[in-house]
């Protein structure tokens, strides 16, 4: 709960440094109106006095920042700036946000799925040449730069080989735009499964040591049943752990590798909206971003009291 | 990497060393080499560039015709001095604020740590994507920008390693004789501090080259001359790849190597003084 309330406070924090930074730094009105935000002729300040009068831009910054604040909470993200007769934000953020989080949730379900075989795969045979192998292998992927790491994969398996289309097409079908995705969401789970392949490798060697494994062994269970239904379960308290909080980090990065792959999420998004200096967007994507990765932690919190008695006091 | 602790630093700590020794030099000394000049066109009448890699350019030509090895040199100083610039800011403010918050204790502490947390809590991506989008891009912004995000985790390991040594005997022994908390804090604590510090500045100096180059792909790198995510990135579209592929391939080679080689070195001073994993 105390967690919980300062995560609150946490967002609200960034929100306002976000909100006073972009209005202070930048000039809104320029963005809205062009050249003729600075003209001086009766026409132009009629247009200036107008568009101050939609947005609010002639009442006081912490004016601006509450209504602003509050048409956030109830999914209202405000009008873009920029040209106008554009949708509004939160039609944009509708529209990407979705696929952001489809490219997230297929990094992080490839990566568990890596890492658990290959996790038990190595601890099984634990410093004998195929673990080593597996130790070295881990150790550069998880140096690999996520946009090195793209290229890469993108010139081998897009172009190359061309098994996989290098263009996201909004219109097509749903199971066509999964099968776009798995490229970008490979380049983000193969670093992300080094690290938990490693995690959970040394976790799964700690628990075959322990004494009810050596009874399981004892009473004849054979090698791999051992591994699976002895060993695993009560190695993966650390793994669950990452996995979450690393949810919040592989968000930075899936931002990255959305802009070399193409697919139109936030992470292009707020390229594109820094470019054109387009504050409502820009505000929008780093609240929802913010908002995701302290929530995805507290989330964690909650699953490990659940998953892990012994936390709980 | 290895699981027990490894009194030897072995072969490949210095082929590691000899690497980062090597491209400091050549980035450090790049003006005076006999390399190409990384900003003219080396047009060749009749053919179009990009050109292929070939005796005359090691590394290819971009679609400018401008020589790649020479740029990725040139790149380097760029990507090295942030690399540099940013981890040693983190050190100096972090491990200070870390060192004192943890020899203090009590309310210092306590403010400190929770300024770590919230720094920690904030996605740093998205930090440094709203002070470059702010700021300008000079290298100078950019490079304190990933300075900023370096001070918490450094600042946390600084104040949890000061903690550990804090109560020891010899502290006590110091203050016995009527030594001053600065003095401790330089004499005692310090020489303690530095040796994990300098193990997590390697491995930092490389996430902060790497953060360099994502800001590239968001378009947020520094404006002027080349960077190593800047050279990656104009050879990253589909068209490049296809029909000139060593034009990211070059500087993804050097970069790999390079962040390869402080991810090792930093890994095997941590193992050899038997630092503790602390996460990034």
């Amino acid at each position: 709960m105390q967690r919980l309330a300062a995560s609150v406070m946490l967002i609200l924090a960034v929100s306002m440094l976000t909100f006073g930074a972009m209005n202070l730094l930048g000039d809104p009105l320029f963005n809205i109106l062009g050249p003729a935000a600075a003209d001086t002729k009766p026409e132009s300040l009629a247009k200036v006095a107008a568009a101050k009068e939609l947005y609010y831009l002639d009442r006081p910054l912490p004016e601006r920042y509450v209504r602003w604040l509050g048409d956030m909470v109830t999914g209202d993200f405000g009008v873009q700036f920029g040209s106008t007769g554009q949708p509004p934000v939160s039609e944009l953020v509708k529209e990407r946000f979705p696929r952001s989080l489809t490219l997230l949730v297929m990094a992080q379900l490839l990566a568990a799925m890596i890492a658990i075989p290959w996790a038990l795969i190595s601890a099984a045979r634990a410093n004998k040449p195929a673990d080593r192998i597996s130790t070295v292998n881990s150790f550069l992927l998880i140096a690999m730069p996520n946009f090195a790491l793209a290229v890469i994969l993108k010139y081998v398996f897009g172009i190359k080989l061309g098994w996989f289309p290098l263009t996201f097409k909004a219109t097509d079908p749903w199971l066509t735009r999964v099968y776009q995705t798995f490229l970008p969401a490979l380049t983000i789970a193969l670093p992300a499964a080094a690290v938990y392949q490693r995690l959970l490798r040394t976790d799964l060697i700690t628990t075959l040591q322990e004494d009810f494994i050596l009874m399981a062994r004892s009473k004849g269970v054979g090698r791999q049943r051992v591994l699976f239904k002895h060993a695993l379960r009560p190695s993966l308290f650390s793994f669950i752990t990452v996995f979450g909080i690393n949810t919040g980090t592989l968000i930075g990065g899936s931002l990255i590798v959305e802009n070399i792959f193409r697919i139109p999420g936030l992470g292009s998004a707020i390229v594109e909206a820094i470019l054109r200096e387009d504050f409502p967007v820009v505000l929008a994507i780093v609240m929802i971003i913010t908002t995701a990765f302290v929530l995805v932690n507290v989330l964690v919190d909650a699953v490990y009291t659940l998953i892990d008695p012994r936390v709980r006091r | 990497m290895s699981d027990t602790i490894n009194r030897r630093l072995g072969p490949l700590f210095w082929i590691a060393v000899g690497w980062l020794v090597l491209i400091s030099l050549l980035a450090l000394l790049a003006p005076w080499l006999p390399i190409k000049d990384p900003d003219a066109y080396y047009l060749v009448r009749g053919e179009r560039p990009p050109y292929a890699p070939s005796a005359t350019h090691w590394f290819g030509t971009d679609q400018d015709a401008r020589d790649m090895f020479a740029r990725t040199i040139f790149g380097a100083r760029v990507s090295l001095v942030i690399g540099f610039v940013a981890i040693a800011f983190g050190m100096l403010v972090g491990g200070t604020t870390g060192v004192v918050a943890g020899y203090l204790r009590g309310r210092t502490d306590r403010i400190v740590s929770f300024v770590f947390i919230v720094f920690l809590s904030f996605p740093s991506l998205v930090l440094a994507i709203l002070i470059t989008a702010l700021l300008d891009r000079g290298l100078v912004t950019i490079a304190l920008t990933l300075g900023v995000l370096a001070v918490a985790p450094v600042g946390r390991l600084a104040r949890a390693t000061t903690l550990s040594f804090a109560e020891r005997e010899f502290v006590t022994a110091a203050r016995a004789i009527g030594a001053g908390d600065r003095r401790i804090i330089i004499r005692e604590l310090l020489p303690n501090v530095v040796i994990p510090m300098g193990a997590l500045a390697l491995l930092g100096m490389a996430v902060a080259i790497v953060a360099e180059g994502g800001l590239a792909f968001l378009g947020l790198s520094v404006e002027k001359g080349p960077t190593w995510g800047k050279l990656i990135l104009i050879g990253a579209g589909s068209r490049e790849l296809e029909k000139s592929p060593w034009i990211a391939f070059g500087p993804i080679i050097i970069l790999f190597i390079t962040v390869l080689s402080l991810n090792y070195a930093g890994d095997r001073v941590r193992s050899y003084f038997d630092v503790r994993e602390i996460g990034l």
